[in-house]
């Protein structure tokens, strides 16, 4: 089962300072919903474990997320892959940073998903519009740190 | 139910004698499989892949190891090591990994087992198992998979996906007839993928006693014998070493014929720890890995003359059997009895062919109340006849009589190799018509149709073949197909009847005992009927097809004859007469020419023990194995009445009538719950059940939220009759009723919808009929239009 969704934030806060939040690992990860635990391997990598609700499939998924950043400076991807439950997420979200004139930032997200497993069967009804609830809110928690910091 | 033809009173067959099973069932003293509660008994999960096709790289148990109370894990590398890695599959020309080696071939497939000392622990434990996979593309589409493009199976020498073809009839003849006919009519029929999903989901208790080096297996088996006989071939251990015991089991369906991975598991588990290991499937297990039904996709062509006499039928099948080739068919018939595919018609010339091919789908294909492929044959030609009535202009129910075979064709060969036993297709027809009023209800259709309302009738008139089957064609594994019974009768004059069936909700504790007590002027209630035990019961291939009756039924039968033989020795020696001056009589031996001189089988039995004839052995009891000479033809007419919802797609059933003809009839009540059981199934096949799987391969029914069962509130309301006629080879005369209704009552319902549509111009629609689906047909006659 593959899912695509996009979305835009507009951030009240500099590129350089979006550029430099999103190239942490920790605080990517705390952007996660549901997150209730990570531990950052290194400078690009984190392993996250997040509670998961889908429909009937209920409980906690193990994410390993590694930050990929484009060496412009624009574009970051960021690779999610992992499961739970007999189920396996693939997930890639690539980020394009913008600088406004008025001195904030706009981040166009995209991401694809490949999902295999329970959650793809039992979840299939929910999974679209769950997913793009958790990456949603992952992008808008980023706007709202950056912004509170700035 | 009432019957055309007037029976003589009988002692005990044609009662409608209460269920003796009943009580255990309904005061919750049955005892299944999950009741089953050993000493130091420990559970077993198994642990399954998330991708339809990948390669195994590695697996980690040590995670799941390190779990209080996982006591092993076990690989398909460690039963390769055992040399269990692959079983053979019921069909005999495939195996099947037990667990996946090198490869999962479909999701869900089983690919590691955790055993530890509860549930709870085994199901953490498999969480737990690291396996990486490599994520292969999948082929969903047996259309796809006949272009080779990914081959599945690396296993086999043959590098194709194609797994056999099977064909059967004259197919120049046959495409010259139709090629000349005055009308033609070609469609491509799906019987989709379904289950038959039984309430008790499958599981086991495997036993091995290692100070006797007896295994001793309780599981939910629809043929324990067999099943013992393949867990020795299997596994190497003497037959003599196993004993399989079939406890109380909540339906079958087919399911429960093939060996799962599970049992296979329990029992390495339990040889290698040494306690019993018991493993019991999840609803999603069960729905997702074990024996599917149908996925044939059938492209059905009838020629006709411009009056309605067909000549000929051809019959091209794409079949979907999943990952391993699992349907448990007779060798012979790699497609079943698809053969009967001609119906209850008179087609002069007839071919039928079917390419069957490897997916990356969970295997198996024969299950859901369906004798062999007969399920997909009976909905093809029944909806492939109304097709053929739609192009013609005439009523479905005037073209099928106009091509039913004869009373006077019987027995009848038909052009697809079959000879069918007995039937009067006009009687039953004629008296489902006068029961559901036909010829009113298409008054009323048409004075609605001119409102523009949309009620449909529709009609099947199926011709069955169960009972498989003659040891000369039909096989399990090699083993024919016969069947058994012992009956042993006490010196008080009860007894006890064992058989080599098993029931799962047929009946037979009842019905065996009428059978038996018919043949011995006994009282039904005292004899204890008692299957599923391979230590006590005689071997039998067990209880799918429809075959109990017409096979184990036959050998109860002459079983119980084989000790009316004995009973008229030890009768003549308490009459004081010769044997041949003692006649069966009115159920008792009477002295030929003096009334009064008489003894019951209750007396003779007696005597057997106290004072038996001399030259005879003391005692009173027979053994039969029984290899029907022919199988049995059960026919049925069928009525759906339904109105369809123009603007929301919703059907309502408003009526459903089944007339079947299944011969003599042991038990009324019990036949008419078989046939209210079987409609809610065909009524849940025509209208809302589908195993689908998503382009990913990913199955998208995996629970009961998504794979529906019909409830009381869905259920129509059910009209039932019935006609007799005979099978002339069967000991009493009967064919077997278990499946007709789900093999006859799904095209009646679609059948129905489409009658509705025709207004539209709508021809065809595949099952199942959501109103979903019946929406988009109007709209998309709308647009056409």
């Amino acid at each position: 089962m593959n899912l695509e969704w996009n979305g835009q934030e507009r951030i009240s806060a500099p590129k350089a300072k979006v550029w430099a939040f999103i190239n942490d690992p920790a605080k990517i990860a705390s952007c996660l919903p549901d997150l209730q635990s990570f531990d950052v391997k290194d400078a690009h990598n984190v392993d996250a474990i997040v509670k998961v609700a889908l429909g009937p499939v209920r409980g906690s998924f193990k994410f390993a997320i590694s930050l990929v950043p484009g060496a412009d400076g624009n574009h970051m991807d960021l690779k999610i892959s992992g499961g739970g439950f007999g189920s396996v997420v693939n997930l890639l979200a690539g980020a394009d940073l913008t600088e406004n004139t008025d001195g904030t930032t706009t981040l166009d997200w995209k991401g694809t998903a490949s999902v295999s497993g329970q959650v793809a069967t039992i979840g299939g009804r929910v999974l679209d519009a769950q997913s793009h609830r958790v990456i949603s809110t992952t992008f808008e928690n980023v706007k709202n740190a950056v912004s509170q910091a700035a | 139910m009432t019957s055309t033809v007037k029976l003589p009173e009988r002692h005990s067959i044609g009662q409608s004698m209460k269920r003796k099973e009943d009580p255990r069932f309904i005061r919750g003293k049955g005892r299944y499989l999950d009741d089953i509660v050993l000493p130091h008994m420990l559970y077993l999960a198994l642990v399954h892949s998330p991708y339809p096709h990948a390669r195994i790289t590695k697996i980690n148990k040590d995670p799941a190891m390190a779990v209080p109370g996982v006591k092993a894990v076990i690989t398909g590398e460690d039963l390769v090591a055992a040399k269990l890695g692959w079983l053979p599959t019921f069909h005999g020309f495939d195996s099947q990994m037990v667990l996946a080696i090198g490869k999962a071939l479909y999701q869900y497939q089983e690919v590691a087992g955790v055993i530890a000392t509860s549930r709870e622990a085994a199901a953490d434990g498999a969480e737990l198992v690291e396996v990486d996979y490599e994520p292969l593309d999948p082929v969903v589409d047996p259309y796809q998979a006949k272009l080779d493009k990914i081959i599945l199976r690396d296993d086999r020498e043959a590098k194709t996906n194609h797994i056999y073809h099977w064909e059967v009839g004259e197919r120049e003849k046959t495409d010259a007839a139709i090629a000349k006919s005055d009308v033609k009519i070609k469609q491509r029929i799906l019987s989709p993928r379904c289950h038959p999903a039984p309430l008790e989901p499958c599981g086991c208790v495997s036993d091995m006693n290692t100070a006797t080096g007896r295994l001793t297996v309780y599981m939910t088996s629809q043929a324990p014998h067999v099943h013992r006989t393949a867990f020795s071939l299997v596994t190497g251990i003497p037959e003599d070493k196993i004993h399989v015991i079939s406890p109380d089991v909540g339906g079958g369906f087919g399911n429960k014929v093939p060996v799962y991975p599970g049992y296979v598991v329990a029992t390495v588990a339990s040889v290698i720890l040494g306690v019993p290991v018991k493993w019991v499937e999840s609803r999603t297990e069960n729905l997702t890995t074990t024996g599917f039904a149908r996925d044939y996709h059938m492209d059905v062509e009838i020629g006709a003359t411009k009056a309605g006499k067909v000549t000929g039928l051809k019959v091209t099948t794409t079949a979907d059997h999943g990952a391993f080739d699992a349907a448990a068919d007779p060798r012979k018939y790699p497609a079943g009895l698809f053969g009967i595919v001609t119906g209850s018609y008179d087609f002069p010339t007839a071919f039928a062919e079917v390419d069957a091919y490897f997916t990356n789908k969970a295997p198996g294909g024969i299950a859901y109340r369906c004798s062999f492929r007969v399920t997909e044959a009976a909905y093809a030609i029944e909806r492939a006849m109304d097709i053929l009535a739609q192009k013609l202009g005439v009523d479905p129910i005037q073209l099928r009589r106009q091509n039913f075979v004869k009373k006077e064709q019987f027995p009848y060969a038909s052009p697809l190799g079959f000879v069918y036993d007995s039937g009067d297709y006009e009687a039953t027809t004629k008296k489902a018509l006068e029961l559901i009023g036909y010829d009113a209800l298409r008054k009323e259709q048409a004075e609605k149709r001119k409102r523009g309302e949309l009620m449909g009738i529709g009609v099947s008139t199926f011709t069955e073949i169960v009972g498989a089957g003659p040891g000369k064609h039909f096989d399990i594994l090699g083993i024919k197909m016969f069947d058994s019974a012992e009956i042993r009768i006490h010196p008080t004059g009860s007894g006890i009847v064992r058989a080599g069936t098993r029931h799962q909700g047929q009946g037979h504790e009842t019905t065996w005992a009428q059978i038996v007590a018919e043949e011995l002027g006994l009282d039904p209630q005292e004899l204890l009927v008692e299957e599923g035990d391979t230590d006590t019961a005689p071997y039998g291939l067990g209880t799918y097809a429809s075959r109990s009756t017409p096979v184990a039924g036959g050998a109860l039968a002459l079983a119980a004859r084989k000790i009316r033989d004995k009973a008229r020795k030890i009768a003549a020696h308490m009459l004081e007469a010769s044997e041949d001056d003692v006649e069966w009589k009115d159920y008792k031996f009477s002295l030929k020419g003096v009334p009064g001189k008489s003894v019951t089988m209750k007396e003779v039995a007696f005597a057997a023990y106290t004072n038996p004839a001399p030259d005879t052995e003391p005692g009173l009891e027979a053994t039969y194995y029984y290899d029907p000479p022919n199988l049995t033809f059960p026919n049925g007419t069928y009525i759906a009445v339904v109105d369809v919802d123009k603007d929301t797609g919703v059907v309502k059933v408003r009526r459903f009538l089944a007339v079947d003809d299944c011969g003599v009839v042991i038990n009324p009540m019990i036949v008419e719950g078989q046939i209210h059981g079987g409609l809610t199934e065909g009524f849940a096949i025509a209208f809302m059940q589908e195993i689908k799987y998503d382009e990913g391969g990913n199955n998208l029914n995996t629970d009961f939220t998504e794979y529906l069962i019909p409830t009381a509130l869905e259920t129509p309301h059910w009209e039932t009759g019935n006609t007799v006629t005979p099978s002339p080879h069967h000991p009493i005369g009967a064919k077997g009723v278990g499946e007709s209704p789900n093999v006859g009552s799904p095209q009646a319902f679609v059948n129905a919808v489409i009658d509705a549509l025709s207004p539209y111009g709508v021809t065809h629609i595949d099952m199942p009929l959501t109103r979903e689906k019946v929406w988009n047909a109007m709209q998309g006659a709308k647009a056409k239009a």
